[in-house]
């Protein structure tokens, strides 16, 4: 139950933040993660770090706050590779790049080009592929950046309503944009995207605002109106209270996912096109749920 | 006594108390650490200035050679400067900062040139990196955190120069802070290095890095370099250091432009009267042999001792090959002015290193060249960031009869630069390696410098087309015996197979990090058929190396000494054993990262071939 005193105060911030032409101040994402890898061959599922095959990474340099999410493409499993490797090198990569201020903020495809050109001057012979998700936010222009490949992506809340919002990049059904490093011989039989393919967008933010970044582990299974319903309960910009709220959206999917009953967007979408499925999706779910706040160190 | 007593004991006491505070203050010394969170915010720590303060490099400056790609953070020196990333884990990371060569392979080919004579014993340099730091301090520790294979620093050496300080530099002075062997450590562990550093008596932020690998079973991996220091001038009472500053009083603090200083005439007599003792009754030639065993510092030195021997240390037959790149930190044009005369007969020239940050300029170089270009015959002038495209025309104007030029890591030198040395035509030995040159002027040599024997193209990122390149060697440069193409970004089947048709002569061939050749074109047997006097290939990082290339390597290649092919899944054991087998003169084998061998594969291999030295290298 949001408390008036404390909704009102996040609206008039938000109110003043969209009045005020001239904020001077810093903004900044205050993020925490949650999510659930899938185990695949025991059927139960493993809390970790890098969840599943799923990979993400929060970084931050001197002028923005960087946020990324790569799901692992299962299917590398069959051909003996991990497909968790390849996720896993390429968030860390970025995450290092962002650290270093090796980016533009205002270029995040640039972020991805630049990481998956590092993961290929790597001794070790990377195989695997992953989609990516990329958001930048640059506190002295409060503008949010964002690039995005494949069927991860972001959603943007302001004032209990979705904002903005990335869209899927698919090749075909359940076959999402995907960066990739294929073994020799197999360019033309396995699917590999440039990063230039990536879809970007920018635009401005306001203080109050949430991003949540995520896989298609959430976003298969959680409709909009669910998500947002779980939005409502958080009640200001700490971060024990974001992470009570990723962990309560993560959660829910993870539940969801595993109903055989429940009539996910997963199984509309499929419906849609033809093929007669109910039911969650069981996947890897990353949640990255952050929150637009005024600068401190 | 009294009235004595009491102004006498308060007097008493104040002093005690005195003391006793001055006591506890300068025992205190608080180290406040740079912490990892206020680096990477970008903030300073404010500090007392008597308190010892640590600090991770801000930049790196300037460095002689790196393994990884320009652009790049893998394996590239820009990864010395700030907090550690790998430490303290060993392994061979990404994220450390790692020199192009290790051990002797290199010097064993015949690209190698050979070593300058008179080089000092206590020099051992062959790569160089220089940091910045944010603060000038008094340095109490230098730490190095190594990651892989330590043992490779011989020298570091702190500046008197502000590098980030926008006025030119006046009065640089380069400080030995220590010095030591190569060493080899037992296990290629990770270990912090902190020699006994020398205390100076100037503040410094620029600190250089110098190793020798020669000893090291693979590369060396560094991660970061800590300086500690004070920003107050430490007091007598906490360092052994004398309040004059003696400049050293080791040999290479000699002064070069001291030499040839003026000979008085009026000791003459004196010296006449008492002769030179048995210099006078050995012949010429003795002499001369006898003096060309020493360093230059001492030969300078030597020449101010007396007239004949002066005579003797002047005469250009001994200076037919001179080193100057031990002496990088002293060299200036007027050190060049004072040799000039004796350089008369100048064949073999290093100038590698030297004059950095205003010590030469294109005035006493060209002055130089003029004197002592006509005979020259090889010139090094690595890292020379001096360098303008002046100095590459007085180089092409005043040595016609030079046969080697190294311009490696010159990457300050213009473009426009390298048009002048398609007028060397005698040139055989041609080493651009990390220099910005382009596509014309590249092809424009190849069309004049056709007697080319060595050629070295490393990270040439400007040449926008290797095929082209390759197609015009084959086309002049029958006599290449080398070339080093590593991380040559477009290189495919074509370019290859038209370079193994037209340069048969090539031995040494370095193709690694080029990701455009495909094995499936069948371009690496293609070579290993054309090649069949081929000692040396690197293959390194190429995936597609598989089990037939190596089994034609075996058939064609006899001769075979270094292979590299890091990073494929494609090559196997048995393919690998026929090789051993069939190059009975193999002393190097790099498999790291052969995702099909493992260390017992590789122990196996080791028990039947214990003369090669076959290297599997680690992460974890």
């Amino acid at each position: 139950m949001l408390s008036a005193l404390s909704y009102g105060r996040l609206v008039a911030r938000a109110v003043i933040g969209g009045l005020s032409q001239t904020d001077s101040r810093d903004y900044s994402l205050v993020t925490a993660r949650c999510g659930f890898g899938k185990d695949y061959r025991k059927g139960i599922l493993k809390k970790g770090m890098c969840y599943g095959d799923d990979a993400c990474f929060i970084a931050r340099h001197r002028s923005a706050d960087v946020l990324g999410v790569a799901d692992g493409v299962g299917g590398w499993r069959d051909y003996g590779v991990d497909p968790s490797q390849f996720s896993a090198t390429l968030m860390k990569t970025c995450e290092r790049l962002v650290r270093e201020g090796r980016f533009v903020p205002s270029n995040p495809v640039g972020v991805l080009t630049t990481s998956y050109y590092e993961l290929l001057q790597n001794k070790v012979p990377l195989l695997g592929s992953s989609t990516a998700c990329i958001v930048v936010l640059d506190r002295q222009s409060h503008r949010l950046h964002t690039a995005n490949l494949g069927d991860s992506g972001f959603l943007v809340v302001r004032g209990g309503e979705v904002v903005h919002r990335s869209d899927e990049q698919q090749h075909y059904f359940n076959t999402p944009f995907q960066l990739s490093i294929v073994p020799p011989g197999s360019e033309g039989a396995v699917l590999s995207d440039s990063p230039d393919a990536a879809e970007s967008s920018s635009f401005n933010v306001q203080l109050g605002d949430i991003i949540l970044t995520a896989t298609d582990g959430l976003f298969d299974n959680m409709p909009d109106y669910m998500i947002l319903q779980q939005l409502k309960k958080l009640k200001n910009t700490n971060y024990e209270s974001i992470e009570r709220t990723a962990r309560s959206i993560a959660e829910q999917a993870h539940i969801l996912a595993y109903d055989p009953n429940y009539m996910s967007p997963f199984a509309e979408f499929a419906c849609d096109n033809g093929l007669n499925v109910r039911g969650g999706k069981p996947d890897d779910i990353t949640v990255l749920l952050s929150i637009v706040a005024e600068y401190t160190d | 006594a009294s009235p004595v007593k009491f102004p006498m004991l308060t007097l008493l006491s104040m002093f005690y108390y005195i003391c006793l505070r001055r006591r506890s203050r300068s025992g205190t010394r608080g180290e406040a650490l740079t912490s990892r969170r206020a680096v990477e915010s970008g903030q300073r720590a404010v500090l007392p200035v008597s308190v010892e303060m640590e600090q991770y490099a801000k930049e790196v400056l300037d460095f002689s050679s790196h393994y990884g790609s320009e652009n790049s953070m893998s394996y590239t020196m820009w990864n010395l400067a700030g907090v550690p990333n790998v430490y303290p884990s060993s392994g061979d990371f990404t994220q450390t900062a790692v020199f192009r060569a290790y051990g002797t392979w290199w010097e064993q080919c015949a690209s190698a040139p050979p070593p300058f004579r008179r080089t000092p014993k206590g020099f051992y340099s062959q790569d160089y990196i220089e940091l910045g730091f944010e603060e000038p301090v008094y340095p109490t520790a230098v730490e190095v955190l190594e990651t892989y294979y330590p043992g490779a620093i011989v020298q570091i050496l702190a500046c008197s120069h502000n590098p980030f300080s926008q006025n030119p530099p006046t009065d640089v002075r380069w400080e030995v802070l220590w010095s030591g062997e190569p060493t080899k450590v037992l296990t290629p562990q990770a270990r912090q290095f902190s020699p006994n550093i020398k205390h100076i008596s100037f503040p410094t932020n620029l600190l250089r890095l110098e190793v020798n690998s020669s000893l090291l079973d693979y590369y060396t991996e560094l991660d970061a370099v800590i300086l500690r220091g004070v920003k107050e001038r430490p007091m007598l009472a906490l360092y052994k250091m004398p309040i004059i500053d003696i400049s050293g009083l080791s040999d290479s603090e000699e002064e070069l432009s001291d030499v040839g200083g003026p000979f008085r005439q009026g000791g003459d007599g004196k010296h006449q009267r008492t002769g030179n003792g048995y210099f006078d009754k050995l012949p010429y030639e003795l002499v001369q042999l006898i003096l060309s065993h020493l360093t230059l510092p001492d030969l300078c030195r030597l020449a101010q001792s007396c007239k004949l021997l002066h005579q003797h240390c002047c005469d250009p037959l001994q200076y037919t090959q001179l080193s100057l790149q031990p002496y990088w930190a002293r060299l200036s044009d007027a050190s060049l002015g004072h040799l000039q005369s004796r350089c008369t007969l100048l064949q073999r020239l290093n100038l590698s290193w030297t004059g950095n940050r205003g010590a030469l300029t294109l005035a006493g170089f060209s002055s130089f060249m003029k004197g002592c270009g006509l005979s020259l015959v090889c010139l090094e002038l690595s890292c020379c960031h001096f360098l303008n495209e002046a100095c590459l025309e007085i180089i092409s104007q005043t040595c016609p009869e030079l046969q080697e030029l190294n311009l490696s890591s010159c990457d300050r030198l213009h473009p426009q630069a390298f048009t002048h040395i398609s007028k060397l035509t005698r040139l055989r030995r041609l080493v651009l390696y990390r220099t910005k040159i382009e596509q014309t002027a590249i092809l424009n040599i190849l069309t004049f410098c056709i007697e080319l024997r060595h050629l070295n193209l490393g990270s040439c990122v400007r040449i926008e087309d290797y095929d082209v390149v390759a197609s015009m060697l084959a086309a002049r440069c029958h006599s290449l015996c080398s070339l080093d193409l590593w991380r040559c970004r477009n290189l495919t089947d074509r370019g290859l197979a038209e370079l193994v048709s037209g340069c048969r002569m090539l031995e040494e061939l370095d193709l690694g990090w080029c990701p455009t050749l495909q094995s499936s074109t069948g371009c690496f047997q293609h070579l290993a058929r054309s090649l069949p006097r081929l000692r040396k290939l690197f293959l390194t990082a190429n995936r597609t190396v598989c089990d037939s290339d190596v089994e034609e390597l075996a058939a064609s290649c006899p001769s075979l000494q270094h292979l590299d092919i890091l990073g494929t899944r494609l090559v196997s054991c048995a393919s690998l054993k026929k090789l051993l087998q069939s190059c009975p003169k193999l002393l190097l084998l790099d498999i790291s990262f052969c995702s099909q061998i493992d260390m017992r594969v590789v122990q196996e291999l080791c028990g039947l071939f214990p003369n090669v030295a076959i290297k599997k290298s680690f992460t974890q």
